[in-house]
């Protein structure tokens, strides 16, 4: 079953008339230097699509942060849902973000009492070594349910061809996480721009419909 | 100014609410407005708008110290380092392709002029038809509207990935004044009607390869002046109908003579007489730290060159194959401390006393510190008719040894340790420069190659269009690994040329050099090769190689990359 959906919070136009107010306002109180999240998060939308889709995955071993060798399979079917996604340590802007979102994921999942595994793929394996993925993974406040996953580049890209997330280079990954609640089960695969709490709620949705 | 202000009203700022924060902020602001003219008869200095700019695009720091704050997607905060305009619009501010999303470029020149004044770039090479974007040109106000809250020229939203700047109008005045001035004129090297580049060749490299790199570079040139309206005569390609400035290139050699020391000097010269673009290849024997200082400092890019050891130092301007010795040093060490039970007890170093040699040994020594593996480094002697005797004391035919050295010197240590040698010898591929002559029948066993390159079929793929351009230009096959970089050097430099279309800056060459060495087809000696942001040696790992029982180097342990 595929269906995509946007979501958009509030039309252009009503939004043209928010910002002039707000701009009105601010101006009127000398405000303009310090434009709050808050105000900004009012007018912004999320757009991300939702896929449900089953990956044959492949048997390739990845080593985690810690230095482990370990099969990719195993870690994915360890009991736990999964939520997975791919990243390059040297990603400006994209994958800083994805891993932001996650770091918000964990801590609001882990708040909920659940149990769930965070799994973060390098694209850029021979870059992407164990020790630079552990700083990595401190700088995003990665916590125990949390790791990353470097490999040999044929492992990592079988991997992205494998969830069909791989573009031809690492420079045109793209903002994707997938889901999943237990293995033998299908992907919920979202793509686009979406919130920590977009992915929260389509990982308790996931949940609910199991 | 603000922090005396502070100071008097003896206020603790994190003390303080945001709602406080903000009506302080007002005060001050109104404050330091109705003191700016006081500032400006009394003829204190201002900062420097530039610099302010400056600092919020690079670095995110804004001049009251604090981190550059913004909100993207709508939800995530980024500051600092993080946020700084530099990260997706990059040093020369000519943009970049962030995964699906081409980040425009937005210096002064593409954003204020009007669409007809307006240069031509290209940000996404996957669609030749996106070129520059029509927009309206941005006055200031309206460039301060899509800095801080994301609306375009043309009042539509901007790109989510794009954040929302917590910036106050003297912060966005110093950003644009930082922008109109920012990649704004074309390089030194860059003539309406020429483009100049140089190569480098240190001392003491053998002339058969100096030879064959320029005779390379120079066909590679010719070839590339004589074609570059239309692609093979078709007109088809979007990005060879871009209307372009049609410039010859131009190539100087630059020979550096005597010792290092006097390098920098002979390279100053140079410059001073021919100015040049870039620096493209490049060959030495030894160090290469003088010409990567001077690249530096000149802010010259220099693309790909051809060394053993690539200076220890941070330079934005240098891209490297790959670390050279020093990478062999850790792959040799990954490859020991995975034997477990069968690592050697120790292992003999034995090298030449200069910079390659030191570099590698040191390398090799740090890496193995705290394994099992006792390191021992014993120097080559300086003359090869010196007694080889000593540096093999003590060694039986259980030891392992590293020998850092090259051909001539290993077909010394050969001759010397035909009878009783170590059972493992591993040698340098890159010293090697794939002449295996020393491999006697009694050693073949024996040797082990920390092989930095491809090997087999995939490299016969690899470098097979390079051999065919050869032919075509009678130029002979000298050095395989080495000619093959020369070759990939020239093809990576039409590609990036042909991208830039008339944006010759220097950062934006090398920032398109890290995004697209990875993209399209490998025609070097390496399995792989691939930058990006900050990564500056494209080829990361070796194999461990044996002699094949036909006489041929073959893999004797998977690609190993080190920590």
């Amino acid at each position: 079953m595929t269906y995509c959906y946007r979501k958009l919070y509030l039309s252009t136009q009503y939004m043209k008339i928010i910002f002039i107010i707000l701009g009105m306002l601010l101006m009127s109180q000398n405000l303009l230097a310090d434009i709050s999240s808050e105000e900004n998060k009012k007018v912004q939308a999320s757009q991300f699509t939702k896929v449900v889709a089953d990956y044959k995955l492949p048997e390739v071993n990845v080593v985690r942060q810690d230095g482990k060798k370990l099969s990719f399979l195993k870690e994915l079917n360890d009991g736990r849902p999964v939520i997975l996604n791919f990243v390059f340590i040297s990603c400006s802007a994209i994958c800083p973000m994805l891993s932001h979102i996650l770091s918000k994921v964990e801590t609001q999942l882990t708040k909920d009492g659940q149990k769930f595994h965070l799994i973060t793929i390098s694209i850029d394996p021979e870059n992407d070594t164990p020790s630079a993925l552990t700083v990595y993974a401190k700088k995003f406040d990665a916590g125990v349910n949390w790791d990353f996953y470097t490999s040999t580049r044929e492992a990592s890209l079988t991997i992205q061809k494998a969830f069909k997330a791989f573009r031809g280079d690492k420079m045109n990954h793209a903002s994707l996480i997938f889901l999943r609640p237990f293995a033998g089960k299908s992907w919920v695969r979202l793509e686009g721009f979406m919130s920590p709490d977009d992915v929260v709620a389509e990982y308790n949705a996931m949940l609910k419909t199991q | 100014m603000s922090s005396k202000i502070v100071d008097s009203l003896n206020i603790d700022l994190k003390s303080l609410d945001r709602k406080s924060k903000r009506g302080l902020f007002s005060v001050l602001l109104v404050t330091m407005i109705s003191l700016v003219g006081v500032e400006i008869s009394a003829a204190s200095p201002n900062p420097d708008e530039v610099e302010i700019g400056r600092k919020i695009y690079m670095e995110g720091v804004l001049p009251s110290g604090e981190l550059l704050k913004g909100v993207r997607q709508g939800a995530v905060q980024v500051e600092g380092a993080q946020a700084a305009c530099e990260t997706c619009h990059r040093r020369s501010g000519m943009g970049s392709l962030e995964g699906n999303f081409a980040v425009p470029p937005i210096t002064g020149r593409f954003l204020f002029a009007n669409e007809d004044d307006r240069p031509l770039a290209l940000v996404d090479t996957r669609q030749p038809k996106d070129i520059t974007r029509a927009h309206k040109p941005y006055a200031e106000s309206t460039l301060s509207k899509a800095i801080r809250e994301g609306v375009d020229v043309d009042g539509k939203d901007m790109n989510l990935l794009m954040p929302r700047y917590a910036l106050n109008d003297n912060e966005v005045k110093a950003v644009t004044t930082y922008l109109r001035q920012l990649s704004s004129e074309l390089a030194p090297g860059v003539g309406n009607d020429s483009l100049h580049f140089a190569t480098i060749i240190t001392q003491n490299v053998k002339p058969e390869k100096s030879d064959v790199m320029v005779k390379m570079l120079k066909a590679a040139f010719g070839q590339r002046n004589s074609s570059q309206q239309t692609y093979s005569g078709r007109m088809r390609m979007p990005l060879d109908l871009i209307p372009r400035q049609l410039r010859k290139w131009e190539l100087s050699v630059w020979e550096l003579k005597g010792e290092p020391e006097t390098w920098a000097e002979q390279l100053s010269e140079y410059y001073r007489r021919e100015p040049v673009f870039a620096v493209i290849s490049g060959v030495s024997n030894g160090t290469w730290s003088p010409v990567s200082k001077f690249c530096q400092q000149e802010k010259i890019p220099c693309l790909l060159p051809s060394v053993a050891l690539p200076p220890d130092e941070p330079s934005f301007y240098s891209l490297y194959y790959s670390k050279g010795v020093a990478l062999e040093a850790s792959v040799l060490a990954n490859h020991l401390r995975a034997k477990d039970k069968n690592k050697p007890r120790r292992i003999v170093q034995i090298y030449r006393d200069d910079e390659v040699g030191r570099g590698a040994v040191k390398v090799l020594s740090e890496a193995l510190k705290d394994s099992s593996v006792k390191v021992e480094n014993r120097i080559f002697p300086e003359k090869l008719s010196e007694n080889l005797k000593n540096i093999f004391k003590g060694l039986s035919s259980n030891d392992t040894v590293m020998l850092w050295l090259k051909p001539t010197d290993l077909v010394a240590v050969n001759k010397e340790n035909h009878k009783q040698f170590p059972r493992v010898i591993y040698v340098s591929g890159f010293l090697a420069e794939e002449d295996y002559g020393f491999v006697s029948k009694e050693w073949k066993e024996h040797v082990r190659v920390v092989y930095p390159y491809e090997l087999g079929e995939k490299r016969r793929k690899n470098i097979a269009g390079m051999q065919q351009w050869l032919k075509s230009w009678s130029i002979p096959l000298v050095d395989q690994v080495f000619q093959s970089e020369v070759f990939f050097d020239v093809l990576l430099l039409t590609d990036l040329s042909s991208q830039m279309i008339d944006n010759f800056y220097r950062d934006y060459i090398v920032e398109r050099a890290e995004d697209m060495l990875g993209i399209g087809s490998n025609f070097s000696a390496y399995p792989h090769l691939s930058l990006s942001r900050g990564q500056r040696f494209a080829s990361k790992g070796a194999y461990i190689g044996r002699f094949g029982s036909d006489g041929k180097l073959v893999a004797d342990s998977e690609w190993i990359v080190p920590e």
